[in-house]
């Protein structure tokens, strides 16, 4: 804009046209507005799931299995968004501060989304209330690892060496107060080990990454993180955090076998803002239950390592319930003291 | 061949109608962003984001990645027609590019541009694809520590290159990284910094500080040029460079490439001290160097090449290491972050299908410039004979929108109008604004890796000099920020680059 | 020590501008404030390094930066750019400020059109006929291509006469 030149405004006007019509890119026909969702999905709007982990990671990676399925079922564009950061608040606070539209949906993940409103220290813009669970996809046991040349073969050398000399080695988690956490902190109370967590704010996908280039020692992770690492042989997983041993583990002892009390894990699904039309929350459930026990979809989560466990939006809920009740006690563990 | 399976991967997922049609129109704005004088390659990029977030991942960083080398050719076309470059990388065109203008050469001079940028730019795309591999696999060697200090050099090179002052520049980028806070903290959840308003939580939107501080600015800064005189743009009466124009160009592009591809590598570095540097050595080792200045096409060739070779050359410290070497890629970082991409060792690991479309595009987008380019430069020229008052407000519009569309709130917009003030009192005080895109874009990984280091350290801040890798990195950081000691020279062109 | 440097160089006319003053007054008042927030999110907690410590860096490397830089003016002052065209600034900044404010009410067309004839015809000078043409079609035709071509909604008028016809 240093020269000021003749008038050539049809020039201008066509510039701009042509600008805006070229970024049009592949024209989808939006439709009428009309209220309370008799007609949704609307026709070329698309909705946005939420993850609030980065991609990679097992809550990213079982959103696009259900992704194209729910395109089929809802006849809209599903678009899965990253919003990583700070073990998921970043996240969960853009979720619950969306239009309850049933344009924005998210993948959830608890302990992390049921206890981050419960310490004041984080100071969340959102209470359980404010989500609407839509149905739960599976339950992600929690694992302890080692490096594949570490001297510790079972869980209760490493333990024992993690309480002789506490916080001697470093253990991964996906951020604070998320599962990963909450299991460090169970050992810790249950066996008196002690870990020093490094947390990866960001998800499992860093933490895994971190272990494999051997800047942490212990990885806590779940099973699906730890499945194809068990197999090439990246990883020795030495403990099981359920009541049973895990399909996708078989060889792997669980804790309760090697005599510690401890259970632990992260449990799946899908949520929107609270406050659906109740017609909108129906055909998002349908869909996601749809998506979450297609035989293709459950399959693919089998060769993870994880076994589908739905639960409808409601049982989903009371689910919730139960875990805050749980973790409300063992919450001033993971709790800043100062 | 690992790697060309990847590659040809790459090429099938580029090549679906919607991929094409995002590098195509990325190169038709990115092009036009470079002729007009009034709007740079970081604001128009910033500016064109929030077009993209629409997109699919793929999609819109291949459109971003158009716009970004579409720029980089865009300058040179007023340089030549015009004797004004469209942005500072192209303004050392201006000498022989202009002089064949006059001579009656305009057509051949863009050609050989288009040409040379398109070989500048495959050959540097090139080295891309040979480096993404190894140092790929190093990944694994950088832990949050090693991490942390490649920022630490990235930013510490930004900060001795830009501008004159280095307390000056130390001031913009700590600026940056304060901006950066704003919001839940990354780490702990913590709100920082937001007095209370909910809006904060997500932090300030970066696009709405970089089209602020960046492109509403310059606008606001530009003074009445009282010699301003109306131009016409000559016409072009042959396209195609002669035969012998042909054979002198080929060793200029050689030399441009060489040049732009090394000086791109290193952070801190920008495209126009590589075509400076390149039209120096036509001057040098040139068979014609006598009438350099006088329309020779060594003098466009070189450069130009250099300018293209530079700027796809950056895009291998970003894709491999996740350090923008300039504004404008810490512009497209900030993209890739938004879309859930981490640029960097991680990239081809965790979302490999994804930076091989990417790189493939890349390719693609070059030859769409050219193809694009040399037939549509009449159009490019009409676009400067569009009056300034109009431009103005069209530039307006497109901000206006664009920092509305990122989150459908005039809240953004706001945002805007403030750094725009806040870009204008830096302008005013000789403050360098690139530090502070580097840090506003690097600031959260930044921060993250240090706790990350210092959990793993539990405390210890030895663990930046206890590790190797991260020592030798800390130490070259350190000896860059100390350098004026040492009476390093830094290439003068640095100094009067508005991009830094 | 401060004034000091500026009385060992006698015969100096120049000073330090007021801009870079205020300028340096600002980031040392950000500065200090960013210290003392962050030593409230804490620099330290049982848990690790806090959300304060990062931010406290930068806070120091603001205040300190400052300081350098003033002790420097008081050198040697620098030579002051020219000053801005303040006409534009306001012109500008207002008219943006305004269509900000106004255009959740009256909707992105009305607000837009409007913001485009006063830069236009009023303080560009353009003939009627070029700012209208361009401002219908930067207004309306925009607010068509992003609705319809690229799903990106713009704002429509809150008032219902307005938004009845469509703005």
């Amino acid at each position: 804009m240093t020269r000021t030149r003749s008038t050539r405004t049809r020039i201008t006007v066509a510039f701009a046209a042509a600008a805006l019509i070229a970024l049009t890119g592949c024209g989808a026909n939006a439709g009428a507005t009309t209220a309370a969702g008799d007609d949704f999905p609307k026709k070329g709007k698309s909705i946005d799931l939420i993850v609030a982990f980065s991609s990679g990671g097992a809550v990213d990676t079982a959103a696009r299995l259900v992704q194209p399925i729910l395109e089929k079922e809802l006849g809209t564009n599903v678009e899965v968004i990253n919003k990583p950061g700070a073990g998921g608040q970043i996240g969960y606070t853009q979720l619950t501060s969306a239009e309850p539209d049933g344009y924005t949906i998210g993948a959830t993940g608890s302990p992390s989304v049921v206890v981050s409103p419960l310490d004041p220290a984080r100071g969340a813009k959102y209470t359980r209330a404010s989500f609407q669970p839509l149905g739960r996809q599976v339950i992600d046991p929690a694992v302890i690892a080692v490096q594949p040349d570490s001297p510790y073969k079972t869980l209760k050398e490493l333990l024992d060496a993690a309480k002789a000399q506490p916080k001697s080695m470093t253990a991964s988690t996906t951020g604070l107060q998320t599962g990963e956490h909450f299991a460090l902190a169970q050992i810790q109370e249950t066996t008196g080990a002690e870990f020093a967590p490094v947390h990866f704010s960001e998800g499992a996908s860093q933490a895994t990454t971190a272990f494999l280039g051997k800047h942490v020692d212990i990885l806590v992770a779940n099973v699906s993180d730890v499945n194809d690492l068990t197999k090439q042989g990246k990883a020795r997983v030495l403990g099981v955090m359920t009541a049973e041993r895990s399909p996708a583990l078989p060889d792997v002892p669980t804790f309760k076998e090697s005599g510690y009390e401890v259970e632990a894990g992260t449990a799946r699904g899908y949520s929107a803002p609270a406050g659906l039309p109740d017609a909108v929350a129906k055909k998002l459930e349908a869909a996601i239950q749809k998506a979450i026990e297609d035989p293709a979809v459950a399959q693919k989560m089998k060769d993870l390592g994880l076994q589908t466990s739905y639960l409808s939006g409601k049982e989903y809920e009371t689910f919730w319930a139960g875990q805050e009740e749980d973790f409300k006690k063992v919450l001033p563990m993971v709790m800043k003291k100062d | 061949m690992d790697i060309l399976n990847d590659l040809l991967g790459g090429f099938a997922a580029a090549m679906t109608w919607q991929n094409l049609l995002f590098a195509f129109v990325g190169c038709l704005l990115g092009t036009v962003i470079g002729v007009l004088p009034g709007i740079g390659p970081v604001a128009g990029v910033a500016l064109l984001i929030p077009l993209t977030m629409n997109l699919d991942a793929t999609g819109a960083i291949i459109m971003l990645c158009a716009i970004f080398y579409g720029t980089a050719y865009g300058g040179t076309i007023t340089s030549v027609l015009l004797n004004t470059p469209g942005e500072a990388a192209s303004a050392i065109t201006t000498i022989d590019g202009y002089a064949m203008t006059k001579i009656g050469r305009a057509g051949a001079a863009l050609t050989i541009a288009a040409v040379g940028s398109f070989v500048g730019g495959t050959i540097a795309t090139l080295g891309l694809v040979a480096a993404a591999k190894p140092l790929g696999e190093l990944g694994l060697l950088v832990g949050p520590p090693e991490f942390f200090a490649l920022m630490v050099v990235g930013i510490s090179l930004l900060v001795a290159l830009a501008g004159k002052s280095m307390v000056k520049a130390l001031i913009s980028g700590a600026l940056g990284l304060l901006i950066s806070m704003v919001g839940i903290d990354p780490v702990a959840g913590a709100p920082r910094f937001t007095f209370g308003m909910d809006r904060l939580l997500d932090g300030v939107s970066f696009v709405a500080v970089i089209v602020g501080v960046f492109g509403l600015s310059e606008i606001l800064s530009y003074r009445k040029d009282p010699h301003a005189a109306t131009v016409h743009a000559p016409g072009l009466r042959s396209l195609l460079p002669s035969r012998t124009e042909w054979q002198r160009s080929a060793p200029a592009m050689a030399r441009g490439t060489g040049i732009g591809f090394g000086l791109g590598l290193i952070p801190g570095m920008t495209g126009s001290v590589s075509s400076l540097l390149a039209y120096g050595a036509e001057k040098k080792f040139s068979r014609h160097r006598n009438e350099l200045g006088k329309g020779a096409v060594e003098g466009v060739a070189g450069p130009e090449t250099a300018n293209n070779a530079h700027a796809n050359a950056a895009l291998i410290p970003l894709f491999t290491l996740g350090i923008p070497a300039s504004p404008t890629i810490a512009v497209l970082m900030g993209a890739f972050l938004q879309q859930g991409l981490t640029p960097g060792p991680t990239l081809f690991t965790e979302n490999s299908e994804i930076a091989w479309a990417i790189i493939a595009s890349l390719f693609i987008g070059n030859l769409l410039l050219l193809l694009l380019n040399v037939p549509l430069v009449g159009l490019w020229t009409s676009i400067l004979r569009v009056p300034a008052s109009i431009l103005t407000a069209l530039i307006l519009l497109f901000m206006v929108i664009g920092a509305y569309t990122i989150n459908f709130s005039v809240f953004d917009v706001f945002v805007m109008i403030g750094f725009g003030l806040l870009g204008l009192a830096l302008r005013h005080l000789d403050i360098p604004l690139a530090p502070m895109v580097l840090t506003l874009v690097l600031g959260p990984l930044m921060e993250r890796s240090l706790r990350e280091s210092l959990e793993i350290s539990q405390g210890d801040f030895g663990i930046f000099v206890n590790r190797p890798i991260s020592m030798v990195l800390i130490g070259i950081g350190v000896l860059i920020i100390f350098s004026p000691l040492l009476k390093l020279r830094k290439p003068k062109a640095l100094n009067e680059d508005p991009e830094t | 020590m401060t004034t000091e440097s500026v009385m060992t160089k006698p015969g100096r006319a120049a000073r330090v501008a007021p801009s870079v003053l205020v300028g340096i007054g600002a980031f040392v008042a950000v500065g200090v404030y960013v210290l003392v927030s962050s030593l409230g999110l804490g620099l330290w907690t049982s848990l690790g390094p806090g959300p304060g410590l990062f931010p406290f860096a930068m806070g120091g490397v603001l205040v300190s930066m400052s300081v350098i830089w003033l002790v420097q003016e008081l050198r040697r002052p620098s030579e002051t750019s020219d000053g801005v065209d303040r006409g534009l600034v306001i012109a500008v900044v207002a008219s943006l400020a305004i269509v900000a404010a106004v255009m959740d009410l009256l909707g992105f067309q009305l607000s837009m059109f409007l913001f485009l004839m006063y830069h236009l015809k009023v303080r560009g000078r353009r003939t009627w006929i070029s700012s209208l043409i361009i401002a219908l079609a930067g207004s309306v035709g925009a607010f068509y291509a992003f609705n319809y071509g690229l799903n990106v909604a713009l704002p429509v008028s809150a008032l219902s006469p307005l938004n009845l016809i469509g703005l």
